[in-house]
C-alpha cells in the first residue's frame, strides 16, 4: 500500500513534468497542461442537513479530508476523532479556507470569530457562503478545551504580585468594557494597527463577546477572566491524552500536571476585589499569540481608555504571528505577560518552562468544524 | 612524486582535523553550559547535546521514518531537477540564440524563495491525487525540482558551451556531425559543471525539502517536525530532528564529493 502510493507520487510526478515540458516546448500555455491533470473532483458530497454530525465526522476521517492547522491546535480534533472511533489524522490547512473553498477539506477547522466569518460573510476576503455552511461545535461535542488566556512566569508573579493583579483588573475592565461595546471596541482594534479589515474586525468583536460570556455548557458567564474549575480540568485531561510529546522526559512531567502546576486563581481573585498596592514593575508589556485583531480587543480597550495608566500601569502590546512562539517569549523574559491557549501552556511547562494562567478570558472552545451544506 | 603524494596526505590529515578539533570544542562548551553563557540563552531554548541524542535514541523509529519522507522528496527532486536542468542546456547550447535568454529565465526560479513557490505548487498540484500523501509528496518533490533544475541548467550550459580552445575546430576538420560533436566534445566537457552544479543542488534540494513540508497538507517529514515541535515549546525534540537534519545533509555532501572523485579521477 505504502509502496504503490510513493510509486504513484513519482509517476505523478514525472508525468506533470513531461506534460509541462511538452505544454512550453509546444508554445501552449501551461494553464492547459495544469487543467489537463485536474480530472475529477470526486462528486460525492451530495448534501443534505439529515446527515448526523457523527456520520459527517466519520465519513470525512475515512476520506482523509478533515482538517487542521496543526502546530498545537490539533488536540480538540483528535478528542473529536477519537469520540467517533477515528484515527487522529488531519490534513494541514493553510491559514485561508481555500482548502475547504475547493473541496480538498471537507471538514474544515474554523474559529468562530475568525474563519468562519471569512468562510460566511461577504465582505472583503470573505467566502459568501452564508447559511450554506453548517458547524459542529467542540464545546457541544463534549471535547472542548480553553484557549486563549492571560499568563506569565512563575517567578514573575512571585516577584511582582501587585503588577500581575494591577494587571489583571485593568485588563479585565477592558475585556468588560469590549464586550458591552463590541462596535468600539472592534474600531478600537482597527485603529491600533489592525491585520483585517474594520468589517471583519466588528464581527470578531461580536463572536469573541460570546466565548468571554459563555461557558461550554451554554451558561452565561458574569465574572470576565475566571478560570472555570471544571473546564480546565477537561482541557488539562483532554491535554494529557492528546499532547503527544517525544522527549520522555516532557511526556513523564505532562503525565503529572495537576491544575496547580499550570494557574493560580489568587491573582484574578484579588484583582477582582481591587486589593493590590502600587505595581512594583510599572512599564510591562503583553505578548499576543497572533496579530492585532479583536480576539484580544480586551488588552487595546483598557490601553486606549486609559485603565492601565489609572492601576499605575505603562504597558506595550506586542503583535504576534506567524511563528513567534508567545509561551517563549515570555518564558525568556522579553515580554512580562503573554496570551496563549491553555493546552500550548500545558506542553510549554510539560517540555520544563514555569510558566502560570493567571486569567481565562475565553470561557468556552472557539474551535468548530466547517462543512459545506 | 612521494613527496607531492606525502604533502598531500598531510593536507588531507590537517584539513580533517581542524574542522574535528573544533566541533569538540563546540560540544565540549555546550555541554558544559559555557556556550549559552556566550550566546547568552538558556538550556531549554538550546538543550543540552546529552539530552537531544537520548532523543533521538528514543525515537529513532519514528525519526527514521521523517528522514525516509524528507530524503525522498530531496533525492527525487534533485534526480528530477538535474536531468530536467541538462536537458534544458543541451537545448539552450543547440539553439544559442533563444537558449541563453531563456536560461536567464530559468535561473530567475533560483531567486523565488521556497515559502513564496511552495503554496502556489501546492495549490497546482491539488487535483492529482484524492490522497493527501500522494499529492503531498507530487508537490513537495515539484518545489525541489524547480529549485535544482536552475542551479544544473546554468552550469551545465556553460559546460557544454565552454569549451576547451581549437577543440570545435578539431571536430569539424574530423567532419563530424552535431551528435558526434555533442557527445565526444560537449558531454565530457560538461561533466566537472554537472558536479559544481550539484555542490550547490544537493544542500538546496535537503532545505527546500524541510520548508515545502512545513506549507505540504500531508503532515510529515524532518522539517515539518521542527516546526511542530519548536511551536509547542518543545525544543529538546526540535534539537534532536535539527541535529537529523544535519547529519542527512553532511552525509549527502561526503557522498557527493566522494562520487565527484571518482568520477572525476576517472576521467584524468
Amino acid at each position: 500500500m505504502r509502496l504503490s502510493k510513493k510509486a504513484l507520487a513519482v509517476l505523478i510526478t514525472a508525468a506533470m513534468i513531461t506534460s509541462a515540458m511538452t505544454a512550453c516546448s509546444s508554445s501552449s500555455s501551461s494553464a492547459d497542461a495544469s487543467s489537463a491533470s485536474s480530472s475529477s473532483t470526486a462528486g460525492s458530497s451530495t448534501a443534505d442537513g439529515a446527515t448526523a454530525d457523527g456520520d459527517r465526522i466519520i465519513a470525512a476521517a475515512k476520506e482523509g479530508k478533515v482538517g487542521n492547522w496543526g502546530l498545537g491546535n490539533e488536540y480538540e480534533i483528535f478528542a473529536l476523532l477519537t469520540k467517533y472511533g477515528q484515527e487522529n489524522k488531519f490534513i494541514s490547512q493553510a491559514f485561508d479556507m481555500d482548502g475547504f473553498d475547493d473541496g480538498s477539506i471537507t471538514l474544515a477547522s474554523a474559529m468562530t470569530y475568525n474563519e468562519l466569518g471569512l468562510v460566511k460573510n461577504s465582505y472583503e476576503g470573505g467566502y459568501k457562503y452564508g447559511d450554506k455552511v453548517g458547524i459542529i461545535d467542540m464545546n457541544d461535542e463534549g471535547v472542548a478545551m480553553l484557549e486563549d488566556n492571560l499568563f506569565c512566569t512563575k517567578e514573575f508573579a512571585k516577584k511582582n504580585p501587585n503588577t500581575v493583579k494591577a494587571f489583571i483588573a485593568a485588563s479585565m475592565k477592558g475585556w468588560k468594557y469590549a464586550c458591552e461595546n463590541p462596535e468600539e471596541a472592534a474600531k478600537i482594534v482597527y485603529e491600533a494597527g489592525s491585520s483585517v479589515s474594520s468589517d471583519h474586525q466588528a464581527y470578531m468583536a461580536s463572536e469573541v463577546k460570546k466565548l468571554c460570556e459563555t461557558d461550554t455548557k451554554g451558561n452565561k458567564v458574569t465574572d470576565y477572566g475566571k478560570m472555570d474549575e471544571a473546564a480546565m480540568q477537561q482541557t488539562l485531561d483532554l491535554a494529557k491524552k492528546y499532547i503527544k510529546l517525544d522527549d520522555s522526559t516532557a511526556a513523564d512531567k505532562l503525565k503529572s500536571l495537576t491544575l496547580d502546576d499550570i494557574r493560580s486563581t489568587s491573582y484574578w481573585e484579588d484583582a477582582m476585589k481591587e486589593s493590590f498596592d502600587k505595581p512594583e514593575k510599572t512599564d510591562v508589556s503583553i505578548q499576543l499569540k497572533w496579530l492585532p485583531q479583536a480576539q484580544f480587543m480586551g488588552y487595546f480597550v483598557a490601553n486606549a481608555k486609559g485603565y492601565y495608566k489609572d492601576v499605575g500601569l505603562n504597558v506595550n502590546i506586542v503583535s504576534g504571528g506567524g511563528d513567534i512562539g508567545e509561551t517563549t517569549a515570555v518564558n525568556n523574559g522579553t515580554v512580562d505577560f503573554g496570551v496563549t491557549w491553555v493546552s500550548n501552556l500545558i506542553s510549554a511547562n510539560a517540555g520544563g518552562m514555569d510558566l502560570l494562567e493567571i486569567a481565562q478570558v475565553y470561557q468556552r472552545s472557539g474551535l468548530v468544524l466547517v462543512y459545506k451544506k | 612524486m612521494s613527496v607531492r603524494s606525502n604533502s598531500k596526505r598531510k593536507n588531507a590529515v590537517q584539513s580533517a582535523i581542524l574542522p574535528l578539533a573544533f566541533g569538540a570544542v563546540l560540544v565540549t562548551a555546550w555541554q558544559t553550559g559555557l556556550l549559552h553563557k556566550l550566546l547568552n540563552t538558556d538550556e531549554y531554548v538550546l538543550p543540552y547535546p546529552t539530552r537531544i541524542l537520548t532523543i533521538i535514541g528514543e525515537n529513532s523509529d519514528k525519526i527514521m521514518e521523517n528522514v525516509w519522507a524528507s530524503l525522498e522528496v530531496a533525492l527525487l527532486g534533485l534526480v528530477f531537477g538535474s536531468i530536467l536542468g541538462y536537458l534544458i542546456a543541451v537545448f539552450a547550447a543547440a539553439f544559442t540564440k533563444i537558449g541563453s535568454g531563456s536560461l536567464t529565465i530559468i535561473s530567475s526560479f533560483n531567486a523565488i524563495p521556497i515559502v513564496a513557490l511552495a503554496p502556489v505548487i501546492i495549490n497546482w498540484t491539488k487535483d492529482v491525487s484524492p490522497e493527501a500523501e500522494v499529492r503531498s509528496t507530487v508537490a513537495k518533490v515539484v518545489i525541489v525540482t524547480i529549485v535544482c533544475m536552475a542551479s544544473m541548467s546554468v552550469n551545465a550550459y556553460r559546460g557544454l558551451t565552454e569549451l576547451p580552445a581549437f577543440s570545435q575546430d578539431l571536430m569539424k576538420t574530423y567532419g563530424a556531425g552535431r551528435i558526434t560533436e555533442f557527445a565526444k566534445l560537449r558531454l565530457p566537457n560538461s561533466v566537472p559543471y554537472i558536479f559544481t552544479a550539484l555542490r550547490v543542488s544537493v544542500p538546496v534540494s535537503i532545505i527546500s525539502a524541510l520548508v515545502s513540508e512545513y506549507f505540504a497538507e500531508y503532515v510529515i517529514g524532518v522539517g515539518r517536525q521542527i516546526r511542530e515541535n519548536i511551536l509547542i515549546a518543545q525544543y529538546s525534540t526540535a534539537w534532536a530532528y535539527i541535529i537529523v537534519a544535519c547529519v542527512i545533509g553532511i552525509a549527502m555532501y561526503v557522498l557527493l564529493i566522494a562520487a565527484e572523485a571518482l568520477v572525476l579521477k576517472k576521467r584524468r
